[in-house]
């Protein structure tokens, strides 16, 4: 029984082994996006023309003034893979709360009006799902410039979907249960209905979406910077370093790993957590899958 | 194979326990399990839920749940001990020696192999068939369950069936091994009541055909005492009493067993008051701590000696056993007397519906044409001030139709509803606020009528939530407190969640959240099936309560004949939309005009063992199948 | 029979339904692209041109009318197979994209296949092994793998075989001096047709990575939805009435779990293997293979509208037919849909 004490157990997800991790993974990316300058060695654009795709420091030949090494431009990797994480949680947050808005407001209300409205919804979405989310974010950002406003932008357009697919079932099945009838017979309206009554419901899975979603904005992101259509190049991204290094591909592989490896473990923290909210949260998990 | 001459039990088990062994506590779920089961016979088990009668078909199986084992005694089949049989020579036996039927026709089938698929598959295996001859096999064995058109129906897939022919084909089956032991779990409790009472006739011939031994689980005492030749009762994971069916029946011995058949409203003869068994059957876990009778605290004839230790099975008659040193005090145990009738004297009519009609369309599609079909077809009625009128129908019969009509979650596409005359038909928004003043309604499934994120005190008020009167946390704590008492919870039950109570409990809340504004009129829609019968007494007798208390009507559906008769002063018969009959309770039930009331009254088992049950009235136009 | 109708009407409806959302998405490309800050007009001319030549340009190029005129004789032309001429590559878009389109669907097909082989066979075994300490470690692995998308997998095995160990080739289709039939596009078809086993194992060669890099980066969530379909599929009654009536647990599995199971897994393949294709963009730059991914990302650099529009328009087409591909084979399997 709950009781209203103090020294209440920790509530069960975070009790679980994958959302601390996630959250730990994710508290280390924050801190070294905020404390960017105190951390990073060097300046990430400064260039060291004479020290150019130097080896990390264990390796022969490595510089202790760059303990990652330094790529074509003789800039420090790990300067950049720090300073990078700043682009790469900026577009996580803002991109997946922007697409989360977009597309659980339409899930909402398409799942709980039902009839034209939710065919009309339903249409737009297979529209836009019948575009590969990477071609429709290139076009978006052809169409856009280039910026880190509207590689957030370009994600929210392209992402609303995944929310809006996914919460409209599950606003469907939660419209049926009785206690949403009760409530509009005791005359709650159609707003409160939603807020009170539906929301508190579609939470678990909103969150678990959110947490997932992120890692996806992680990914996006980095292919746009990729391919050049991302932030400008002062600023340090992640993509943009998998790009440089693949010109150097012989000469200096870890170039290359670095940055596959901050995304990687980045996108893990998001999934890991996700998949730990998703277990303890989501009421329609089976017990097997559960334990 | 026919019928075994000898006199060796099928099934026989001694002392038999099964426990939860888990990492951190064990508990038994089964304790002094002793019974014997003879070729031919059937023996009934029953119990409320979570007494374990699903559990001993599971033994048999040996599938148990995860972290389940026997851990003492034996269960032979045969003379062969079933728990410690190699695992490939029991799988052996299941399907042929030991066939089983579901709970749940309908789940019971894999949805994408046809019925023909999912036989074949089965006639295979068992030898039966061989190539191609098995559809001439299969149809055989349609015929003997009486399924007409089985050529037809091997090409079908589980959803285009009826649930009694799902159940039907699982009968079919189960039997076309001829099986020594049949293990039925409530086998009908998923089905309408005319075809419930068909399968239990239909398992019967069977039986009787193959020799077959049977154990028919069920919580209905009078079913089980309909079928059975012996019934053991269980409570709490051990046998109360067991014995021959007609004599456990007619003078039970044990104080649980005469409170559960007086806790059942009767369907014939005077109307009598019901037992209420306080509380509810205690958590195994508890149990493990109490040395006494289990059921002692909830027995009227405990006393002091019954707590000191657990009585043993003695017996008390011939092949008739009870767990209870004080037998002889067991018939002492009366129903209450019936509360006095209350005249409804020229009964102000308070709701009135003239030729209500809905029609129901399929969803909104700019390209697919919308198909409609009737649920409720022109249907009259009305409710007096202080009324209880009962809806009575099988599944689909329109009842939840009609009362989602009244309440105004859905408006007649034809017809008149007039609330204290004001018409209230056209549902608009100032409708809406006046019927709510007047009319709430108790929604049947408590799992899905509460929501699960709020507190039970904040589903109670909720009402003030909406109109934004006594809103504030202090009234509303007040007010729920109130309630809480009203309905029998403690008042800490306020700051629980829906999933910390019990199925009654739930339904008690549900009941609260309905009588907060105080509405004229109440809307209940099968408020009480699923629930035992000792929590269903406690609700009707709850409902009555407050019926004397704040004098409201009720509307109370419901496809359970004996608890509207128990509850309601009028009852409405419905069929395919339509009122077929209508009447002063007593009237209907006693003098049935429609063929269709007269073979829903008929499929009810009889109060009395010895009378004559003839479920299948063969009345033109009213066969279901 | 009744299937094959069932099936056919299904066809009909959905290349019907098709018709307008592909109009709706080229409208969609049409307006994305035209807020594009570049002037089409002055890239097609060369770079000393003067502004009567732009302005003159602009006219003949209909940039001057109204948006929704523009969009109309745009359509136009795209219904009699004109998508218009590259400005950068100075070649009709239909033939550029022709040319890159069938080593596209190549390796998306081989793509399909791996993730598919990949999903079934990792589903399968973390249900097999629920319940126990392995399915907890194939669990966790399997969320590792879900964190590497095909971009990264593709770099990584570029990495691994192709630079560390060079034991297959990351760059292209073919490698120099190898003789290249020309029937239909499709390399490997191509090369078999023509009995040219060198060019064959070749192109297989170069297969290998990309191919795996795709299909690996999907088939976990495949494998994910596999395993929680079969463990819903478990806990349903006709499981449990399958043993009782003493059917193997092989037969259970493969007969009734597995039936059910691949529905919903079904239905997920349908909407991933549309976002596989649109993976293959990043895969095709990362091994340079000749398709429409490099072909658009060209075209993004030098802002070479027609060709967006084209290739854009393509892959929605592909993603489409994938989905129609998919929905009919899931209702060949699901009865519950086919008949009522
Ligand atoms: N899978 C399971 N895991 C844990 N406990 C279980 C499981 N199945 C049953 N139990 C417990 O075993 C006890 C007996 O359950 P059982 O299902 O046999 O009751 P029952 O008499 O069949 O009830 P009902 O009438 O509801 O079917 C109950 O206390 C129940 O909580
Ligand atoms: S032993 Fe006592 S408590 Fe138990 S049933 Fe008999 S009278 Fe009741
Ligand atoms: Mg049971």
């Amino acid at each position: 029984m709950q009781q209203h004490a103090k020294g209440r157990p920790l509530p069960l997800w975070l009790k679980s082994g994958r959302v601390q991790t996630g959250l730990v993974i994710i508290f280390i990316l924050v801190v070294c996006a905020i404390f960017a300058p105190y951390l990073a060695p060097n300046d990430p654009n400064e260039q060291n023309l004479l020290s150019i795709l130097t080896p990390p420091v264990w390796a022969d030949g490595g510089d202790a003034m760059f303990p990652l090494g330094t790529d074509s431009l003789g800039r420090c990797v790990l300067s950049r893979l720090i300073f990078g994480a700043r682009v790469a949680l900026t577009v996580a947050f803002t991109a997946s709360i922007g697409a989360m808005i977009v597309g659980a407001f339409f899930a909402h209300v398409a799942g709980y009006f039902g009839g034209w409205v939710d065919w009309m919804i339903g249409r737009i979405v297979e529209i836009w799902l019948s575009f590969p989310p990477v071609i429709l974010s290139l076009i978006l950002m052809v169409g856009l410039g280039t910026g880190l406003r509207n590689v957030v932008l370009a994600i929210i357009l392209v992402d609303w979907t995944r929310f809006c697919r996914v919460l409209r079932s599950e606003v469907i099945v939660l419209r049926r249960r009785d206690y949403v009838s009760a409530a509009q017979l005791i005359g709650f309206s159609h707003w409160r209905t939603i807020t009170r009554e539906i929301l508190p419901g579609t939470l678990p899975l909103l969150i678990t979406l959110m947490s997932l979603e992120m890692g996806v904005a992680i990914i996006v992101e980095a292919i746009l910077s990729f391919v050049g259509m991302s932030v400008g190049s002062e600023t340090a991204a992640w993509g943009q370093m998998i790009a440089d290094a693949r010109q150097n591909i012989y000469e200096a592989p870890f170039n290359l790993i670095a940055p596959i490896f901050a995304i990687f473990f980045a996108v893990f923290g998001f999934n890991i957590l996700g998949d730990g909210l998703r277990r303890t949260l989501d009421t329609r998990l089976t017990q097997t899958e559960r334990t | 194979m026919a019928i075994l001459p000898t006199k060796n039990p099928i099934l026989s088990a001694q002392n038999l326990c099964v426990e939860s062994v888990g990492a951190k506590e064990s508990f038994p779920v089964l304790t002094d399990l002793n019974f014997s089961l003879e070729p031919g016979k059937i023996l009934g088990l029953v119990g409320e839920s979570g007494a374990g009668k699903s559990m001993i078909g599971r033994t048999i199986s040996q599938y148990l749940p995860k972290g389940f084992a026997v851990t003492k005694g034996t269960l032979a089949f045969d003379g062969e001990d079933l728990v410690s049989m190699l695992p490939e020579r029991r799988r052996n036996l299941l399907g042929r020696d030991i066939a089983f039927i579901p709970q749940e026709p309908l789940s019971g089938l894999n949805p994408v192999l046809t019925v023909g698929q999912q036989i074949k598959e089965h006639l295979l295996r068992i030898g039966l068939a061989s190539g191609e001859n098995w559809r001439e096999r299969a149809l055989k064995e349609f015929e003997s369950v009486h399924l007409p058109h089985g050529a037809a129906l091997l090409e079908k897939y589980p959803h285009q069936l009826s649930g009694g022919m799902c159940q039907r084909i699982l009968i079919a089956m189960a039997f076309a091994s001829r099986p020594r032991l049949l293990i039925a779990d409530e086998p009908t409790t998923a089905l309408d009541v005319t075809i419930q009472a068909r399968i239990v006739k239909l398992i019967a011939e069977m039986q009787k055909r193959d020799g077959t031994a049977v154990i028919f689980i069920t919580h209905d005492l009078r079913l089980a005492s309909q079928i059975s030749d012996e019934i053991m009762v269980l409570y709490a994971g051990r046998p109360a009493e067991r014995g021959p069916a007609k004599q456990l029946f007619s003078s039970p011995a044990h104080p649980y067993t005469r409170c559960l058949q007086l806790a059942n409203p009767t369907i014939t003869g005077p109307r009598r008051g019901l037992f209420i068994l306080p509380e509810r059957m205690p958590g195994l876990r508890v149990l493990k701590e109490l040395k006494g009778c289990r059921f002692a605290s909830r027995c009227p004839n405990a006393i002091e000696a019954c707590t000191r230790a657990e009585p043993p099975l003695a017996d008390i008659g011939p092949n008739h056993i009870a767990a209870c040193i004080r037998t002889e005090k067991t018939p002492d145990i009366v129903p209450p007397p019936l509360a006095p009738g209350r005249e409804i004297a020229s009964a102000r009519i308070h709701l009135n519906g003239e030729k209500l009609t809905k029609a129901y369309t399929t969803a909104w599609s700019p390209f697919a044409k919308r198909s409609s079909f009737k649920a409720v077809n022109s249907v009259d009625f009305s409710l007096g001030e202080g009324e209880f009128v009962g809806i009575v129908g099988e599944s689909g019969s329109g009842k939840s139709s009609l009362a989602r009509l009244v309440v105004g979650l859905d408006t007649p596409t034809d017809g008149r509803i007039t609330l204290a005359g004001r018409d209230i038909t056209a549902n608009g928004n100032a409708d809406r606020a006046y019927r709510r003043e007047y009319i709430q309604m108790v929604f049947q499934d408590p799992q899905s009528a509460l929501n699960p994120r709020r507190r039970i005190g904040s589903i109670v008020t909720q009402a003030n939530e909406a109109s934004g009167l006594h809103n504030s946390t202090r009234e509303r704590m007040d007010r729920a407190a109130e309630l809480l008492k009203e309905i029998g919870l403690p008042p800490d039950a306020a700051m629980r969640f829906p999933s910390q109570l019990s199925g009654g409990q739930k339904q008690r809340v549900n009941i609260a959240r309905a009588l907060c504004t105080l509405p004229r009129i109440l809307v209940a829609d099968e408020i009480v099936s699923g629930l035992d019968v000792s929590v269903q007494a406690q609700l009707l007798d709850l409902l009555l309560k407050l019926r004397d208390e704040h004098g409201f009507s009720m509307l109370f559906i419901s496809h359970d004949l004996s608890v509207v008769r128990y509850l309601c002063d009028r009852v409405m018969v419905m069929y395919r939309g339509e009122v077929v009959e209508s009447g002063r309770t007593e009237t209907v039930f006693a003098d049935p005009k429609h063929a269709y009331t007269r073979s829903l009254l008929a499929a009810v088992p009889p109060d009395d063992v010895n009378a004559e049950w003839s479920p299948v009235l063969a009345e033109a136009g009213y066969q279901v199948e | 029979m009744r299937m094959f109708a069932t099936i056919a009407k299904l066809l009909v409806k959905r290349v019907l339904t098709a018709i307008p959302i592909l109009l709706l998405v080229s409208a969609l490309l049409f307006c994305i692209l035209r807020i594009l800050p570049v002037d089409p007009a002055a890239m097609s001319l060369p770079p000393n041109a003067t502004v009567q030549e732009v302005e003159a340009m602009r006219t003949e190029m209909g940039l001057n009318l109204p948006l929704y005129q523009q969009y109309g004789i745009w359509l136009n032309k795209l219904f009699h197979g004109d998508i218009g001429r590259s400005i950068h590559f100075r070649q009709d878009v239909t033939s550029l994209i022709g040319s890159t389109l069938p080593a596209t669907i190549e390796l998306a097909v081989i793509a399909m296949m791996v993730a598919t082989v990949f999903g079934l066979a990792g589903g399968l075994f973390l249900f097999y092994v629920r319940g126990t300490r392995a399915e907890a470690v194939m669990d966790f692995v399997s969320i590792l793998l879900l964190s590497l998308p095909e971009f990264l997998w593709s770099l990584f095995l570029l990495l691994i075989f192709g630079v560390f160990f060079e034991v297959l080739p990351f760059t292209g289709r073919l490698s120099p001096g190898f003789e290249r039939p020309l029937v239909t596009g499709f390399l490997l078809f191509d090369s078999l047709i023509t009995g040219n086993i060198p060019t064959l194992l070749n192109a297989l060669q170069h297969m290998i990575l990309p191919c795996l890099a795709l299909g690996i980066a999907l088939s976990p969530s495949l494998m994910r939805v596999l395993r929680s379909s079969l463990l819903d599929a478990y806990q349903d009654d006709y499981i449990q009435q399958a043993r009782l009536r003493g059917l193997s647990e092989k037969r259970i599995l493969i007969r009734h779990g597995l039936k059910n199971a691949i529905l919903p897994t079904l239905s997920l393949m349908g909407v991933q293997f549309g976002f596989l294709f649109g993976g293959t963009l990043l895969v095709e730059i990362i091994y340079s293979y000749p398709g429409m991914g490099n072909l658009m990302v060209d075209a993004i650099r030098n802002a070479d509208l027609p060709i967006i529009q084209g290739a854009g328009l393509t892959y929605c087409v592909a993603v489409l037919v994938i989905s129609i591909v998919v929905d009919s084979l899931y209702l060949i399997l699901n009865p519950k849909l086919r008949v009522r």
